[in-house]
């Protein structure tokens, strides 16, 4: 089996559709090989992963005003 | 009680399940709602068209799929006519792959101190980076990487193909990503 030689591109939306994801293939074991030997993929993976924990923490308090309101409108109370 | 006995009540018009369930997805609708329109006011507002097309609709829910997908694909209804009142062109589609991977955008992440979301300038780079992204992949950012929920559901919740999520997932993250180091290197 032949494969074109991976790049950093390759390896980014590689790390970003399979996060968390099981892979073993020999794809993915040159891409982990690419990404143990390359400070920029790591760079991008972890950048990506403080991206998506400050909008996941970023999140609004729901109030029991908010509550009663909604309960309110819907007829609900 | 079981979340189907719950809809099964509901159906009939029981009071008390509907308040059972609006209790249930209350705050998890509220807060997709707000990071997809990122205010307020507005999410508070499209929270409660949800659950009123909930009320409306419940008797036709088949149960093919989970409640929750259900009020999502809702939701996402909303949410995206709230966007469509917006001026036009003020959503950006991310370009293409080489565009958004390009190195010019590389902020030096490791050199980022850690900052918490507490911090008022930090939330205000996150609403103002995402206020860009053209809505269709803000949902699709928002459903599987911020809500957690699997490559599947989010196709389910979009109508979108599981090739087409992951696509617009790597490419939201990237648009991302650059919209944040721009304002990092300011
Ligand atoms: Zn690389």
């Amino acid at each position: 089996m032949k494969f074109e030689p991976v790049t950093c591109k390759d390896v980014i939306i590689h790390i970003c559709e399979n996060l968390n994801e099981d892979i073993d293939s020999d794809r993915c074991r040159a891409i982990k090989h690419h990404i143990e030997n390359c400070e920029k993929c790591r760079e991008y993976g972890y950048s990506i992963e403080c991206i998506i924990d400050w909008y996941r923490e970023y999140d609004p308090d729901f109030t029991d005003t908010q509550h009663d309101a909604l309960l309110k409108k819907l007829g609900l109370e | 009680m079981s979340e189907e006995n719950l809809i099964a009540r509901a159906k009939t018009g029981d009071k008390e399940a509907l308040r059972e369930l609006v209790k249930k997805y209350e705050k998890t609708l509220y807060s997709f709602a707000f990071k997809i329109c990122r205010n307020r006011d507005k999410a508070e507002n499209i929270m409660q068209e949800t659950f009123l097309s909930m009320l409306k609709s419940l008797k036709g829910f088949d149960g093919n799929s989970k409640l929750s997908t259900w009020l999502y694909r809702i939701s996402v209804n909303h949410c995206l006519m709230e966007a469509r009142k917006q001026k036009k062109g003020i959503f950006v589609e991310p370009g293409d792959d080489d565009e958004l991977f390009s190195d010019k955008y590389a902020a030096d992440w490791s050199n980022i101190p850690h900052k918490s979301v507490e911090n008022q300038e930090l939330k205000d780079i996150l609403d103002r980076s995402i206020a860009k992204l053209a809505p269709e992949y803000r949902i699709v950012f928002t459903l599987r990487d911020v809500q957690q929920l699997s490559t599947e559901e989010t196709a389910g919740i979009t109508g979108l193909s599981v090739p087409a999520v992951k696509s617009r997932l790597h490419r939201a993250r990237a648009f991302l990503r650059n919209e944040i180091s721009k304002e990092f290197q300011k």
